[in-house]
């Protein structure tokens, strides 16, 4: 077969054009005549019942033109079916500090600031819960009457006989893990104008990754029918999970422009987007680990606690990917889950990249490598003895048709020197390894129907220019060129040719969202189809014109010619004419839904887990550990991806390092400090996400498994990468100096910590020339 | 608040804008001058996504009174280049994927402009320290040393195919 | 985040300065790189009626060798000018050390020597929103009767974070300061006040001018650590700073050693002059200092890491920081 002219080819993004100019517009850089400009006035409270607001002052200041509270839009909504429990401004509760009360809508931004001071909120506090484990012990006062005790949900897995199965391992661990809260920190601020037409329709731009989600609940929040709403997405300046659900300013910001009549744009501070937040929850993880003397995983069980803040958002869903990719990066025949999901008076936890995978990832791979110590055995090597051999369905129900782990270990290993570093580096620097693997996409949608997750439409007109009409969300991870580049390559035509209009509800068909890495494994396979229909068609009329039969012809490079004849070749310009002229129009759709067989089991929560395939990761951490200060300098982490086949190994390669990037921040320094259910450090001075100093090289390497049913062999890239970085860190820093840091982020402080007590424990006597190594 | 007539020189052109005394030039920027490519990524002068060039220095707008500039050349993103060219800075970070969702683009772009007119040959380690205060959430900064290294390259290029001066 | 609504004064001259600060009264603020004042604005922790830009008055740029062999460093050099000045560089590099750690290159491109000697003190619980300290009710600096980090204590912690003054008080640095009454010296170690409140000796009429470093301390060896947890951009969580005179014996002829961002003020630790002048290196001494450093370091909660991990690192980057002085000293 001939090689792709576009599909492996390291293309540059197809928007770079707009960004490097600073001419490309993302939402905060729109503006309309009569724009008024939005504030949220925000819970003081943790927890207040509201017993009246007064808004007749900031009424009354000159520029105010809209006031709003929770009786303008009482109606309740949520990214779930089942968690409809949040409202874009509190109506009977405030539940966290930040909580949204009101919102003022005003000729200038410093107006619309002073109004909200103005603005009387009679509050009647009550006691808070702040700590997941006290929450859900909670006997009243719970945070939503609906839900009792404050567990917003339960999950009970057992999946073969772990019981048995640990009765018969040679070597057990538990281990409680703590993984401290995180957040996208997107380097947009979340931003919304919305504006209402004069015709009495409402035009919504904003920065979110799931406009059709979004298009639902302004439609349910405005009492409005969802044909008269149109949400367009400009650039977003980043998601990571932060922009994939509703978050209020999106509903404030309508609300807001339909009372005034007028358009109005909310963009958020720094402080307010940690407010928004829907990032990764506090984790507590009680994890159990059996291996048998042959160095065979044969049980694992866990028990895991999410702190989920105040509101339901994402939360069932990230508690059961927990549970549900716990026990399927490897062969492992009894797994047993408990998760819980709690309710807390803080910001509403959410998806963040690696979505429910990535603290429980952490856990089993640190234990992994304390059993592999147990064992005497490489923690390489045992990661070679509890291989999936796909195709196979896991134990919990979850398909597997491609698995290129075996190959990112032997990549990983080889290209980082494991085998020379292991146990052999000097005392205070060493190697860790650690595995991953994520979804490309759900096989269940979140609003459940047998309709298509994407859908595309391709049409070419007189001009020869191929318009692919696509609702799935670029965000920076190059999905709007992934897709072009399919519909190139399908129909042999130049990138320049291919015009993409893409999430705006009036004019694109549904795509459900750029979220649990869909994107390029649904929208690809639907433009594909899409693209393919088209080059039939194409094809039929150029055989009707020259009398060939089309199985003969192919295009390449902007023409349509035969294989057999090589007199026959037609450009693109004259063949889509002639299609065109033959068909009477040239257009098509392509869809994608997930197989039937793709979609999992029968059980409670069976539902998330299941995808049409896995991406999967392993990688090696060297670092250095400075044994006075706890610090830690991370020198080089070698991460090999198999990403199914690299349609773009430039994108591919950005997206492996970016997930490294983040869980290293994860890792080591990143955490969202509480007290009290006040954020301590709700600014990007705080929170600190790394700079490139401490940001090592990242080596990625690409490795690809050809998936049977992605586009062109293609499954995920964005997100598979996380989870591994954080346990290869971690196993990096018991192999440098011999202790194991089980909560997160690794400070320097627990480092310094741990090698004290370690000390403490040798009777004061320090070994330096081999510290914790056997 | 009263306005104040200020005048700026942004991107080679004098504009002449009323705006209060104390707002800032990102705002000045964005806001009255439709330049929007410099952004607000923080409220703490912590992210650099706003950065501009002043009198060939790379500073954070967000924290500039615009009155305060009014004698200074200011370079923003849109003028690293003549309209409908590229610099081989913005070349370096179209191609080499630079630019994922380019939000911290502008300011990374404006200090590596920085660096380069003081440094054209930066090591890896002196074009890590020149770009430490810009936060990207994307790249991992890989391939932003790869769009530096890429832009290196293209100027390069672009000045060993410049004519040779004719005549001494 | 918006700014609070005010003039901007731009005198040309030291003494139109004064003049305005004086007329102005506390309703007055002196902004010159901004990257402390403006953050400060839009929190609303301050709200001048006049923002005096300083930076027109071309007298506070420059860095000159004066009569008798100090150097004068302008209030308005940038921290990237110092940085890059091969009289500093060559003359007091611990102050380069100090200088190359604050914030991250923008942020010194703009930051001045005089606004981060004048900078606000820092608190976890004070440098937050309007909407933050509302939720909060208030602290003891602004807004409230309450210390959050010493509760029931009359006294205001928040800490002195800035990384210059520490390396500048080891090179026995003098402050020139512009008043109405004209200009006088002040030794830098008494321009703090080691109050998170008021926090430096500066009248409401008064302003920085210039740093003086005497020409005794020409050629001190010495450095700056910085406890931080990203390697840009952050301010200190804890600092020292080390300068040292060592003679061709080894033997230590005159010793400074100052700690910052573990009190309201940048401080000497007084023992380590005492201590080291006339001895030569040895582990235990140099413990012994390190001991007394974290004497003087007093951390609270004011940020991020618990003060007994600050206290701990001032310990292990004093001893380090001596032994690296006392090895660089060696002719």
């Amino acid at each position: 077969m001939a090689s792709h002219s576009h599909i492996g080819k390291p293309l540059p993004m197809t928007d770079a054009p707009g960004k490097v100019t600073g001419l490309g517009k993302y939402a905060d850089d729109l503006t309309v005549t009569g724009m008024l400009y939005g504030k949220i006035l925000h819970s003081v409270h943790p927890h207040a019942r509201i017993r009246a607001i007064d808004t007749s002052k900031a009424e009354a200041l000159p520029g105010v033109k809209a006031v709003a509270t929770g009786k303008d839009a009482p109606n309740p909504y949520g990214i779930l079916p089942i968690g409809h429990d949040e409202r874009v401004f509190a109506l009977d509760k405030a539940r966290y500090i930040g909580d949204n009360v009101a919102a003022v809508a005003a000729t200038s931004a410093e107006i619309a600031e002073a109004a909200l001071d103005l603005i009387d909120v009679d509050y009647e506090p009550l006691p808070a819960w702040f700590d997941p484990l006290e929450s859900m012990q909670a006997t009243s006062n719970w945070i939503h009457e609906q839900k009792p005790g404050n567990v917003e949900k339960e999950y009970h897995h057992e999946f073969g006989n772990p019981e048995q199965a640990f009765a018969e391992s040679a070597f057990i661990r538990e281990e409680r893990y703590y993984a401290g809260e995180v957040t996208h920190a997107a380097m947009e601020p979340h931003s919304t104008l919305a504006i209402w037409e004069p015709d009495g329709r409402l035009t919504v731009h904003s920065s979110t990754q799931v406009p059709y989600y979004l298009h639902r609940t302004i439609a349910e929040v405005c009492e409005m029918p969802m044909s008269q709403i149109r949400i367009i997405k400009p650039l977003v300046g980043g998601g990571f999970g932060g922009k994939s659900e509703v978050i209020p300013l999106e509903v404030a910001a309508p609300v807001l422009a339909k009372k005034a009549r007028r358009p109005v744009k909310i963009t958020y501070t720094r402080e307010e987007v940690f407010y928004a937040h829907r990032g990764r929850p506090i984790t507590i993880a009680d994890l159990k680990v059996g291996l048998t003397r042959e160095g065979k995983i044969n049980a694992v069980a866990a028990r895991v606690v999410q702190d989920g803040g105040a509101y339901c958002g994402y939360g069932p869903v990230t508690v059961l990917y927990s549970g549900a990719l716990l026990g399927a990066l490897y062969d492992i025949p009894n797994v047993r889950y408990d998760g819980y999901r709690v309710l807390t008076n803080k910001p509403a936890c959410g998806a963040m990249r690696g979505h429910g995978t990535v603290n429980v990832r952490f856990a089993f791979e640190s234990t992994l490598d304390q059993l592999a110590h147990d064992a005497g055995m490489d923690p390489v090597e045992i990661r070679r003895r509890n291989l999936l051999k796909a195709p196979c369905i896991t134990v919990n129900g979850l398909r597997v048709t491609s698995y290129g782990l075996p190959e990112c270990i032997e990549k990983a290993a080889e290209r980082s020197g494991w085998a020379e570093k292991k146990g052999k580096l000097p005392y205070g620097r060493g190697v860790g390894i650690a595995c991953s693997h994520y979804v490309s996409g759900a096989a269940n949608p979140i609003i459940r129907s047998n309709m298509p997750h994407t859908t595309v439409n391709i049409k070419v007109d007189r001009d020869a220019a191929v318009t692919l009409f696509t609702g799935a969300s670029e965000i920076g991870q190059g999905s709007d060129t992934i897709q072009a580049q399919i519909v190139a390559e399908v129909l042999g035509v130049k990138m320049e040719r291919i015009k993409l209009v893409a999430a705006d509800t009036d004019l694109t068909p549904v795509d459900l969202g750029s979220y649990s890495s869909r994107v390029t494994f649904m929208a690809g396979n639907a433009c594909l189809e899409a693209a393919k229909n088209i080059r039939a068609q194409v094809f039929a009329a150029v055989a009707k014109k020259s009398g060939c039969d089309p199985a003969v012809l192919e295009a390449r490079d902007d023409f349509i010619f035969s294989t057999r004849d090589p007199g026959l070749r037609m450009n693109f310009d004259e063949a889509a004419v002639a299609a065109i002229d033959f068909h009477g129009a040239l257009v098509a759709t392509g869809t994608y839904a997930p197989p039937e067989e793709a979609r999992g089991g029968k059980h409670k929560g069976a539902g998330v887990g299941p995808s049409p395939s896995y991406s999967y990761s392993a990688q090696v951490v060297e670092l250095s550990v400075d044994t006075e200060t706890g610090q830690v300098r991370v020198h080089r982490i070698v991460a090999a991806h198999d990403c199914g086949k690299a349609l773009n190994p430039l994108t591919v390669e950005g997206q492996i390092e970016g997930s490294v990037y983040m869980g290293l921040g994860q890792a080591l320094q990143e955490e969202m400090i509480w007290n009290e259910g006040r954020l301590m450090n709700p600014s990007l001075l705080e929170y600190r996400t790394p700079t490139t100093l401490e940001t090592p090289e990242i080596e990625s390497i690409i490795v690809e498994s050809n998936d049977p049913e992605g586009p062109f062999g293609a499954k995920e890239a964005g997100e598979g990468s996380l989870a591994a970085t954080i346990p290869a860190v971690a196993n990096a820093i018991y192999d440098a100096v011999g202790v194991r840091i089980n909560s997160l982020p690794i400070t320097p402080e627990k480092i310094l910590a741990a090698l004290r007590e370690k000390e403490k424990q040798r009777g004061g006597k320090v070994a330096r020339s081999n510290g914790g190594r056997r | 608040m009263n306005k104040e007539l200020i005048r700026l020189k942004v991107n080679g052109e004098v504009h002449e804008v009323a705006v209060p005394p104390h707002k800032l030039l990102l705002d000045v920027l964005r806001e009255d001058l439709g330049l929007t490519g410099a952004k607000r990524g923080c409220d703490d002068s912590s992210c650099g996504c706003c950065a501009v060039l002043v009198d060939s220095v790379a500073i954070l707008s967000c924290v500039a009174i615009a009155s305060c500039y009014q004698d200074a050349e200011i370079v923003t993103v849109e003028g690293i280049a003549p309209p409908g060219t590229l610099d081989p800075v913005q070349e370096g970070y179209a191609l080499a994927g630079g630019a994922q969702c380019g939000y911290c683009t502008p300011g990374f772009l404006i200090c590596t402009k920085a660096l380069l007119a003081r440094h054209p040959h930066p090591t890896l380690e002196e074009i890590r320290v020149a770009l430490s205060s810009n936060l990207c959430r994307c790249t991992g900064y890989m391939q932003i040393y790869e769009s530096v290294q890429l832009a290196i390259e293209r100027a390069q290029a672009r000045e060993a195919a410049k004519p040779a001066p004719v005549g001494r | 985040m918006t700014m609070p609504a005010c003039r901007v004064a731009r005198p040309k001259t030291v003494e139109e300065a004064v003049r305005i600060l004086a007329d102005s009264g506390p309703e007055a603020m002196i902004i010159a790189g901004g990257t402390d004042v403006v953050p400060n604005l839009q929190m609303k922790l301050f709200t001048p009626r006049v923002l005096v830009d300083i930076k027109p008055i071309r007298a506070l740029a420059g860095i000159t060798m004066v009569a008798g062999g100090a150097l004068r460093i302008g209030a308005l050099n940038t921290l990237t000018e110092i940085v890059d000045s091969p009289l500093v560089q060559s003359n007091y590099p611990v102050l380069v050390s100090a200088v190359a750690t604050i914030a991250g290159p923008l942020q010194r491109n703009m930051g001045t020597l005089g606004g981060n000697l004048c900078l606000e003190t820092r608190c976890l619980w004070y440098n937050q929103s309007y909407f933050w300290r509302k939720a909060l009710g208030g602290c003891l600096k602004k807004e409230g009767d309450v210390c959050h980090v010493a509760p029931g204590g009359a006294r205001c912690w928040a800490v002195w974070s800035g990384d210059s003054a520490p390396a500048l008080l080891t090179l026995d640095a003098e402050m020139e300061i512009a008043g109405p009454r004209g200009s006088r010296r002040l030794p830098l170690a008494k321009f703090y006040r080691n109050d998170g409140i008021y926090r430096v000796a500066l009248g409401r009429d008064e302003m920085v001018t210039a740093v003086f470093l005497p020409a005794r301390t020409v050629g001190r060896r010495g450095l700056y650590h910085k406890l931080r947890i990203r390697d840009s951009i952050d301010y200190p969580l804890a600092g020292v700073a080390v300068a040292l005179e060592v003679d061709r014996n080894g033997v230590c002829r005159e010793a400074r050693v100052a700690v910052t961002a573990v009190n309201p003020a940048p401080l000497l630790v007084n023992e380590a002059s005492e201590w080291l002048v006339g001895q030569k290196y040895s582990p235990e001494l140099v413990e012994r200092v390190a001991q007394a450093a974290i004497r003087t370091g007093k951390p609270l909660t004011t940020s991020a890491s618990t003060p007994v991990y600050r206290r701990d690192m001032l310990r292990v980057f004093t001893r380090r920081a001596l032994e690296e002085a006392w090895k660089n000293g060696r002719d």
